[in-house]
């Protein structure tokens, strides 16, 4: 096709060359057919993407054209508009590639089919002529467009609810969580048990092996805790600097116990050495524990600080021990 | 100033379920399955009383299909979906390969097909029936909240009057409720109800 030159004349309408051509360098599918169901013309993006010349198809249905390799659903839109003469839209989503149409230019590979939407409107060319315009438009890139967006969205969503350093959600994963288990603990009269667990004199293991050190023990505790759960609705989450916590849901005594009792011995069991703790000389863990039982009547922020003071408790009595606390109403 | 009667909504309610039956057969050429559609129940509402109740759909958004019939008549046309429904019926119909989180994308255009279906063969069954024909734009698929879609619809009316289809769309066994509806001027509507008692003279 050779480069379009369009004088400026404002008097002339485009001349039957002019509309010719536009009909052959739109990017989009076009095919004309007549009241009977024979194409009356359809445009080089037709032509390059079915194989078939202009010339060959013009006077020929679209069934003799292409054969058995028409969807039947396009088939019958495409009566009903005749007959009808209404719009018909065939959607992506629900029919892929109705024509066999592949891309262009050809290439060695195999060739899969154009993925499609299609409109069907009816024309009227005055008197009693009747035509029907189909448009075809190419919708693999928006959807490999679309594909590739909501791989990025859903890593985006991964790292917003991600603790860079230790791989532990973080506190705002938390906050969205801990309130979607308790309110389903809630509805469905279940127990939740809820842990606030510290890493005991860590400023003071920081102060004194340096702050790489001191996020390689973050790295390795995150780690020894979650080799310990052991159900997919169990939840770590870093809550702020040394502090992580651990949603237990439809969990209560003694199983939480021995969770947490569990949690605290895998860290001490690490032996990372920590000359500075005034009660091992390994790092260790203090955890404090509450549980909503059923059919308490306890608000979310309640059992968040009952669990805080039992955490706060655990390191009064000496640290590296888990203790109890139960939710007051 | 004539108003429909009951003979006319009987009439037209006869109309539009052979409309319903025209589109179930297309929609369960697609789905693959059985798809059965029905028009229950017709009602004519001044603009006055357009609102969630007299719609029956309770939810804070909802789908809408949209499409501009003209002819002796001319008709905004609408099918009303709660936005959880049009999700279930897309799921449905495109089968359970696919997961909710892809919907979203092939929502629009799906909806866009459904509704186009629906609202092309009770409009060709009126068209076939009275012996007339439309024009028709093509589709347009809008979600939003309750209230932005019902202002939208009373804005749209201008003291002219609106027909509402309950109808009922049953894909794969999932029973679903939703809406069409028409908006008609006060010529639009004598048109209309010329139209009808002509057919009915004929009978």
């Amino acid at each position: 096709m050779p480069p379009l030159i369009i004088k400026p004349d404002k008097q002339a309408l485009p001349n039957d060359t002019i509309w010719q051509a536009i009909w052959d360098n739109v990017n989009l599918g076009l095919i004309l057919v007549d009241q009977t169901g024979r194409v009356r013309q359809w445009n080089d993006w037709v032509a390059k993407r079915s194989g078939i010349p202009a010339k060959s198809a013009e006077g020929h249905t679209l069934e003799s054209l292409f054969q058995d390799e028409l969807n039947p659903p396009f088939k019958s839109a495409l009566k009903n508009s005749l007959t009808h003469r209404l719009p018909v839209v065939l959607s992506n989503a629900l029919h892929r590639s109705p024509l066999p149409l592949f891309p262009w230019p050809v290439t060695e590979r195999q060739q899969t089919r154009i993925q499609q939407s299609i409109a069907i409107t009816p024309l009227t060319g005055g008197a009693d002529e009747h035509f029907c315009l189909i448009q075809i438009t190419d919708t693999s890139i928006s959807i490999k467009r679309e594909r590739v967006l909501k791989l990025h969205s859903e890593q985006l969503s991964i790292d917003a609810n991600t603790d860079a350093l230790t791989g532990a959600h973080n506190r705002r994963y938390f906050d969205e969580r801990y309130k979607i288990e308790f309110n389903r603990a809630q509805r469905q009269g279940t127990p939740l048990s809820l842990l606030m667990l510290d890493i005991d004199f860590f400023k003071d293991y920081n102060d004194n092996y340096g702050h790489p050190a001191g996020d390689k023990v973050l790295i390795a505790v995150v780690a020894a805790i979650k080799s310990q759960l052991n159900r997919a609705t169990d939840v770590v989450t870093r809550y702020g600097g040394e502090e992580f916590a651990v949603i237990l849901p439809d969990c209560e005594a003694p199983e939480n116990h021995a969770m947490a009792e569990k949690l605290r011995r895998a860290v001490s069991n690490l032996n990372i050495p920590h000359c500075k703790s005034k009660i091992t000389g390994t790092v260790t863990l203090s955890i404090g524990i509450t549980t909503l039982e059923c059919d308490a009547k306890c608000s979310a922020d309640r059992l968040l600080e009952t669990a805080d003071t039992a955490l706060y408790e655990a390191k009064h009595a000496g640290r590296n021990r888990v203790n109890y606390l139960g939710a007051a109403e | 100033m004539k108003t429909l009667s009951e003979l006319h909504l009987d009439a037209l309610t006869e109309v539009f379920n052979i409309g319903a039956g025209r589109a179930a057969s297309s929609l369960s050429e697609i789905v693959g399955e059985e798809v059965k559609l029905s028009v229950p129940r017709l009602q004519l509402v001044q603009p006055a009383d357009i609102n969630m109740q007299t719609l029956a759909l309770n939810s804070p958004r909802l789908g809408a299909v949209k499409q501009q019939f003209s002819g002796p008549f001319d008709a905004d046309a609408m099918l009303l979906f709660t936005e959880e429904r049009a999700l279930e019926i897309v799921r449905d119909m495109m089968g359970s390969h696919i997961s909710i989180e892809e919907l979203a994308e092939y929502e629009q255009d799906a909806m866009c097909e459904l509704g186009n279906i629906i609202l092309n063969a009770c409009l060709s069954a009126m068209a076939d029936i009275l012996k007339i024909s439309f024009q028709s734009s093509l589709p347009r698929y809008v979600v939003d909240s309750s209230d932005v879609i019902l202002r939208q619809i009373i804005k749209d009316t201008n003291l002219s009057i609106m027909l509402a289809l309950h109808i009922d769309l049953t894909i794969e066994k999932h029973h679903t409720q939703g809406n069409l509806v028409f908006l008609l001027n006060s010529t639009s509507l004598q048109e209309l109800i010329a139209h009808i008692d002509h057919f009915i003279s004929g009978i």
